[in-house]
């Protein structure tokens, strides 16, 4: 069914090497609009600097990223963003010394001068946003404490609620999920259901499996640089071959 | 006696302004500038110029100064700031010094070492500041409009963009934040207000120097900023307060020998900013604005 589906990111032939290290070699990969994409493999696979590279934080050294048909490769960071790419950070790189709010509300405004443009209705469809972002997150009740004062699931949550406050069609989450209970997952799991449904596309690095077999309508496979398949979860995860790569590298 | 405590009253004022100033950049988006004493030596020559060789008035003088600040570093901001971190604060040191060349070399404007003196008092709507009185009721109207227009910036978006990447750079660019786009904004904003303190300062002492506007005065502004709290609307005036009464108070001590009260206020800086460090890192006013700090 998804390969009817627009592709709303191409990426194609993207190769980035670090000194003599090939982190992501010669990747092609599409992330077709409105489904869930699951990018796993071993740790050090690249899944994280295929973020970086697709974001901009990164450029390829060869290869091309195209955005809704424009090439976005060497475009700064914060234009990219802007096009309606967010992501969350295995870091979570949260604004520690802000506000739960704070944090929030300044990934909506995006003017860099003295001024937000749009007036009076664009601070009012900011406004909302925000509270929809902290409703969905359930961090309401937390919206003037620091960030850094926050527990470890709700800076979880945190990093979530920023991604869905700015907007973004495209999510590109890295590991939202990790170190979650069981009560905090079911919560992180209805909340991409929703956002799903209400359009947005995601692309999220995951681990766990029970996870990746719950929401993934399409799982792409890497190892050391490289994907080594794409498709149906159920191909994917029942690949004993990408299983061998998957638990030797990570008992290893 | 009473024109005595004025004086410092007013050099306070002047102090604050800068201290305030340097903690927008410093407070608010982490860009650690050593440069600060030089746009208030810009403001401070740049005023005395346009008072003495262009007749202009206390308003039009301090404009002139804060419009120089302002492009100089803008010129100075754009290459600098695209280092980060600790490489700005080297850039920031190599800028003082080059600041400090030229205002002992390009004798035509600054008066080289000797300075400028017969700097005219201030004059403003058609009134001319004669008695230290005026100085404060002027110096104090300055402090308290630039603390205004920091506590508008701070708690707008502006503010929100600056803490944002003071907080994450890597974070604020990929969520749409033009980082250079904005700390080059408050580099210039911090840079044309703490030119006023420099236009007081000229206008008050009417005698101007390169020796105010030295590396000392940066680090000495930094302090101020640091023992009063970082990123608080009032810590970098009571930093400021307390560094200046500092040589004052101790020359009260009974029995202190005149020649030692340098090295002991030294001492007393070294020692406070340690236990600062230890007790209140946050500054003596961070702990009234984040309570929960150490929560």
């Amino acid at each position: 069914m998804s390969d009817q589906q627009d592709i709303l990111l191409q990426v194609t032939g993207v190769a980035k090497t670090f000194g003599g290290l090939k982190a992501v070699d010669d990747v092609t990969l599409a992330l077709r609009a409105g489904i869930v994409t699951t990018l796993v493999g071993p740790n050090g696979a690249g899944k994280t600097t295929l973020f970086n590279l697709i974001t901009g934080q990164l450029v390829p050294d060869r290869g091309e990223v195209v955005w809704l048909g424009n090439s976005i490769v060497r475009l700064p960071q914060w234009k990219i963003a802007r096009l309606g790419i967010g992501r969350t950070f295995q870091d979570l790189k949260l604004f520690s010394h802000m506000t739960v709010e704070e944090n929030v509300t300044t990934v909506t405004e995006r003017g860099s001068w003295l001024w937000q443009p749009g007036g009076a209705a664009a601070k009012a469809a900011r406004r909302s946003s925000v509270e929809a972002a902290l409703e969905a997150t359930g961090l309401k009740d937390k919206r003037h404490a620091r960030a850094i004062d926050l527990a470890f699931a709700e800076r979880k949550f945190l990093s979530l609620a920023r991604v869905m406050a700015s907007g973004a069609r495209l999510w590109l989450l890295d590991e939202p999920a990790s170190g979650l209970d069981p009560g905090s997952y079911e919560r992180f799991l209805s909340l991409l259901r929703n956002s799903v449904r209400g359009g947005v596309t995601i692309c999220i690095i995951e681990h766990n499996l029970d996870i990746v077999q719950g929401i993934s309508d399409r799982i792409a496979f890497l190892d050391q640089g490289r994907l080594l398949a794409e498709g149906e979860p159920k191909t994917i995860l029942s690949d004993p071959a990408l299983a061998a790569i998957y638990f030797g590298e990570r008992a290893a | 006696m009473e024109t005595y405590i004025i004086n410092l009253l007013v050099l306070i004022s002047i102090n604050a302004i800068l201290a305030v100033t340097l903690n927008f950049i410093l407070g608010y988006a982490g860009i650690f500038s050593i440069a600060h004493a030089l746009f208030f030596g810009v403001g401070a020559y740049a005023a005395t110029f346009a008072a003495m060789k262009l007749g202009l008035d206390f308003t039009g003088a301090t404009a002139f100064g804060m419009l120089l600040a302002a492009l100089i570093s803008l010129a100075l901001a754009l290459p600098a700031l695209r280092v980060r971190g600790e490489y700005f604060v080297a850039a920031s040191l190599g800028l003082q010094m080059l600041a400090i060349t030229v205002f002992t070399e390009w004798k035509s404007v600054t008066g080289g070492i000797g300075g400028l003196t017969n700097i005219p008092p201030a004059r403003i709507f058609g009134f001319t500041l004669t008695q230290p009185e005026h100085y404060l009721v002027l110096s104090l109207a300055c402090l308290l409009a630039i603390i205004l227009i920091i506590r508008a910036l701070v708690r707008s978006s502006f503010g929100r963009s600056l803490k944002a990447l003071r907080d994450d750079e890597a974070a604020a660019s990929a969520f749409g934040k033009n980082v250079s786009v904005i700390k080059t904004s408050a580099v210039v904003l911090s840079s044309a207000l703490a030119a006023v303190a420099g236009s007081l300062y000229a206008s008050y002492l009417s005698f101007i120097n390169v020796e105010s506007f030295v590396l000392e005065t940066s680090i000495q502004l930094m302090a101020m900023v640091i023992i009063g709290g970082t990123a608080t609307l009032f810590g970098p005036v009571v930093g400021a307060v307390l560094i200046i009464l500092l040589p004052a108070g101790l020359s009260y001590i009974p029995h202190l020998p005149a020649t030692e009260i340098g090295s002991i206020q030294q001492i007393i800086y070294g020692l406070a900013m340690v236990l600062l460090m230890i007790f209140r890192p946050g500054g003596l006013w961070g702990f009234q604005e984040n309570p929960k700090a150490h929560a």
